[in-house]
């Protein structure tokens, strides 16, 4: 298990600068760049070249690329990731603040959709083709129709228009303030959630269909065991692994990608910050970003790589 | 006997008319704004968007403002001078400026900080950049002879110098910071306006309070601020709608303020003003056919711009048929003239077929076509390029819409490889000087993407701008305006802006002007409740 583990850690260094590489490249490909963004948006008047020669020099944004991209992995290597290009502040700072509201919506969300699509898809196999599973199915093909963003949509102008009642517009760390934390949290962990929900359920029910059909769960119900034996002990145990995958990588996925839901429920998370990263050309700080939610990544598969080798010991042998 | 009675029938009369006319601002309460965008420093003299002025603004002073009770937004009137005079040769302006103005961090606001903030703007230390230096080349020298008066020489006499100087970004700074570091207002907030920094959270919000030693005695009424980032325009109106925001600064859509009142009725008042911004079509001249000045003037003649804007001032934020001017404002074109010029006629029957017949002449086939370039931003890009190309369509024209970044757009149109282009400027204040500058030949101004050298309209420009009397300065504004649309069809002007600020019925003492950039400093504003 240690040699499996040591594996799959050093695996991780070459995809990572792998990813280092092509997103410094890629955001240099994209025409514009930082002080046009800032310069050129509002249609001022009086833009010379001689201030956007200033910017580019203070930004480090004249240096020969080979010269910039050195200075960036050098800070990398010391955890340094620099200044945004955008604001002047570090980049540490900017993405601290919205990392704990982005963490936890992603927790919250993946938690809504772990309690609905686990029992749901266990329920709809074991009551297949009854009105049950149909029923589930409805719930479920609607969560995958609907976007989490128009449901938000939904949410707002339900509460707005029958309760007269907006959630709080400015986040507040649950350690402050916990009912207000929550009160701007659950909606959008509640659509978001649905959505995610929805794909696992459909996972969940056809797994656990193909596994309650396995020979040795036949075996167990021929020798009496317990149906809720023979479902958490051996037939949840197997038929858990794809969806284990699906909803780590969503949950990852969670982190940065939520752009559309933070815009409607006005949450500062990393995926607007993203987002704006990258229409700004604030090449530091999306850099930075696309390493965070790629180390991310990694880690998510790396605990999901070791939980299969948990499971099913077949995998950790070959 | 009879006296008396009239006398006091009077005093009832002006008793009971009091609270239906004007009322007394109330001290007290927090103004709750969302805010579309956010400063990317606290830099007024660096950045150039809204996002920096709306929750900013109100922690600074300028020399002059513009006079925040008149809705042509034009008119310069004093802030932290005084008063002000002018020489007789129109050289020199000296300005005495209001004692007893202190910063936040307690210490007297003199002359040596205006000339400070000035001299940052204008002739910045090397490796500063300063954005607005080009809009004061006219200052040969900045100078303060005593702690009260600051007096600028320009080199010769400009019109729209005053103008200039209500610009709402140029903050007045301390002297001994900018000394120490000139860069140390893009991270740090410290002036003399009439609210204090609180708080900024990064991506959410910047808190304001009351400054109790403000300088305007008995302002600000307000205790405080809060500007809230939203990107989201439903999110905004959804804001306003639950009555968690009183008002959003920069405007709303015609479908926005139909839906809040009808669902808040007289809890909302709207406030609609003309825009001081505009989408302009740039045609690169260095493209054929479009070298030809018959095929720019058959572009514009195809727009019909009056049915246009009853159209489209239905789904989108615009409005206004204009020229190089903000209708209704003190140099703008009268309609009945404005109508003569290419494609600004009354009559779209009568413009087409002279369109028609100019691409003709030009040699430019029926089904010619050619690529619009238009900025990836919904709102009013996209249905003024559609417009567009249906019209130009109806004089036998093929155009491809091709749809750029928003970002990338401006470094896309810089290379020249455009043929027709959607172009776009916005002013802070109504003036001539600021809103004609983007015509001037490319040698003169990099940012005509139209890529045209026209000696004869810089010339017009210069003149326009040295000329004190109104009269002759319209004069020259109309030649101006005649040469670029009609002549020589350089640019196409579309629609003006239309600002719509529905806002709760609780905020007094702010007026709309037509500039998002204007009337941020909060100093008047006041909450019924």
């Amino acid at each position: 298990m240690a040699y499996y583990i040591l594996k799959r850690l050093l695996a991780i260094i070459p995809t990572l600068l792998g990813v280092a590489v092509l997103i410094f490249l890629l955001l240099r490909v994209v025409p514009g760049d930082v002080v046009e963004a800032r310069y050129m948006g509002e249609g001022g008047q009086f833009q010379s070249q001689d201030l956007m020669q200033i910017e580019r020099k203070k930004l480090g944004l004249d240096q020969p690329l080979w010269k910039q991209f050195t200075t960036w992995m050098w800070g990398l290597a010391h955890l340094d990731f620099g200044l945004s290009m955008w604001t002047g502040a570090p980049i540490t700072e900017e993405i601290q603040l919205r990392f704990a509201l982005s963490l936890q919506l992603a927790v919250m969300a993946s938690t809504v959709a772990v309690l609905l699509a686990i029992p749901l898809g266990v329920l709809a196999a074991l009551k297949q083709d009854t009105w049950v599973d149909y029923a589930v199915r409805v719930f479920s093909i609607a969560g995958l129709a609907m976007p989490s963003f128009w449901l938000g949509i939904l949410m707002i102008l339900s509460m707005l228009i029958f309760f007269k009642w907006l959630p709080p517009m400015v986040f507040t760390p649950l350690w402050v303030n916990p009912w207000e934390n929550l009160a701007q949290l659950i909606w959008p962990a509640l659509a978001v959630g649905y959505r995610y929900s929805a794909v696992g359920t459909r996972m969940m029910r056809s797994t656990m269909l193909e596994v309650l059909r396995e020979d040795y769960i036949r075996t167990a119900r021929a020798k009496g065991l317990w149906l809720k034996l023979i479902l958490t002990r051996h037939a949840l145990r197997n038929a858990i692994l794809p969806v284990l995958t699906i909803m780590s990588l969503e949950f990852a996925f969670l982190l940065g990608g939520l752009v559309v839901t933070e815009q409607v429920f006005n949450l500062n998370g990393l995926g607007m910050l993203f987002v704006e990263g990258i229409a700004r050309r604030d090449y530091t700080l999306t850099q930075a970003l696309v390493m965070l939610v790629a180390t991310f990544f990694l880690v998510v598969n790396f605990v999901v790589d070791i939980a299969y080798a948990w499971l099913d010991p077949r995998i950790r042998y070959r | 006997m009879r006296r008396l009675a009239r006398w006091l029938a009077l005093a009832a009369g002006a008793v009971l008319a009091f609270p239906a006319t004007a009322q007394a601002p109330r001290n007290g309460g927090e103004l709750v704004f969302p805010v579309p965008s956010e400063p990317p420093s606290y830099d007024g003299h660096r950045e150039e968007t809204f996002g920096l002025i709306h929750p900013i603004a109100p922690f600074y002073n300028t020399l002059l403002r513009v006079d925040p009770n008149d809705p042509g937004g034009t008119k310069p009137v004093p802030s932290i001078a005084e008063s002000w005079t002018v020489s007789p040769d129109g050289l020199t302006y000296t300005f005495k400026l209001h004692k007893g103005v202190k910063f936040h961090d307690g210490s007297e606001m003199t002359a040596k900080d205006v000339k400070a903030t000035y001299d940052k703007i204008i002739f910045p230390p090397p490796g500063v950049g300063s954005t607005r230096k080009g809009a004061y080349v006219v200052v040969a020298a900045v100078e303060a002879p005593d702690p009260a008066t600051v007096v600028f020489k320009l080199k010769w006499p400009s019109a729209s110098f005053l103008a200039g100087l209500a610009s709402p970004w140029n903050f007045i700074y301390k002297a001994d910071i900018l000394a120490k570091d000139p860069n140390w207002y893009e991270k740090n907030i410290m002036g003399t306006g009439p609210f204090t920094f609180v708080e900024h959270v990064k991506g959410s919000h910047v808190v304001g309070k009351k400054n109790p030693n403000y300088w305007d005695k008995g302002k600000p009424y307000l205790d405080g601020y809060r500007a809230i980032f939203m990107r989201d325009s439903a999110a905004q109106v959804a804001a306003v709608r639950g009555e968690r925001a009183h008002i959003q600064f920069r405007g709303f859509t015609p479908k926005d303020r139909d839906n809040l009142k009808a669902a808040l009725g007289d809890k909302i008042t709207v406030q609609e003003s003309p825009w001081d911004c505009i989408l302009m079509v740039g045609i690169n001249h260095t493209k054929k056919p479009f070298d030809d000045k018959r095929v720019r003037r058959a572009l514009s003649l195809a727009l019909d711009r009056h049915e246009g804007s009853k159209a489209l001032s239905q789904i989108a934020i615009v409005k206004a048929v204009a020229g190089v001017q903000v209708p209704g404002t003190p140099f703008a074109t009268p309609p009945e003239e404005l109508n003569k010029l290419a494609g600004y006629w009354t009559d779209p029957a009568k413009s087409r077929a002279e369109a028609k017949r100019l691409l003709k002449e030009a040699g430019v086939p029926e089904g010619f076509s050619f690529t619009f370039s238009n900025r990836g931003i919904p709102m009013p890009y996209e249905p003024l390029g559609v417009w567009m190309i249906d019209q130009w369509r109806q004089v036998g024209l093929n155009v491809k819409h091709n749809v750029i970044e928003a970002r990338a757009y401006f470094g896309v149109i810089r290379k020249g490889d455009a043929e027709v282009h959607m172009d776009f400027q916005c002013g802070y204040i109504v003036e001539p000087d600021l809103d004609m500058y983007k015509f001037l030949s490319t040698e003169r101004n990099p940012a005509n993407y139209g890529f045209y050298q026209d000696p004869v309209l810089d010339d017009l420009y210069d003149k326009q701008s040295r000329a004190t009397k109104p009269e002759e300065r319209k004069q020259l504004i109309r030649q101006f305006e005649k040469r670029l649309l009609d002549e020589e069809a350089h640019y196409l002007m579309t629609l003006q802006w239309h600002r719509i600020i529905p806002h709760s019925s609780k905020v007094k003492g702010w007026t709309i002007t037509p500039s998002h950039y204007l009337n941020n400093t909060l100093d008047a504003v006041w909450l019924t409740e």
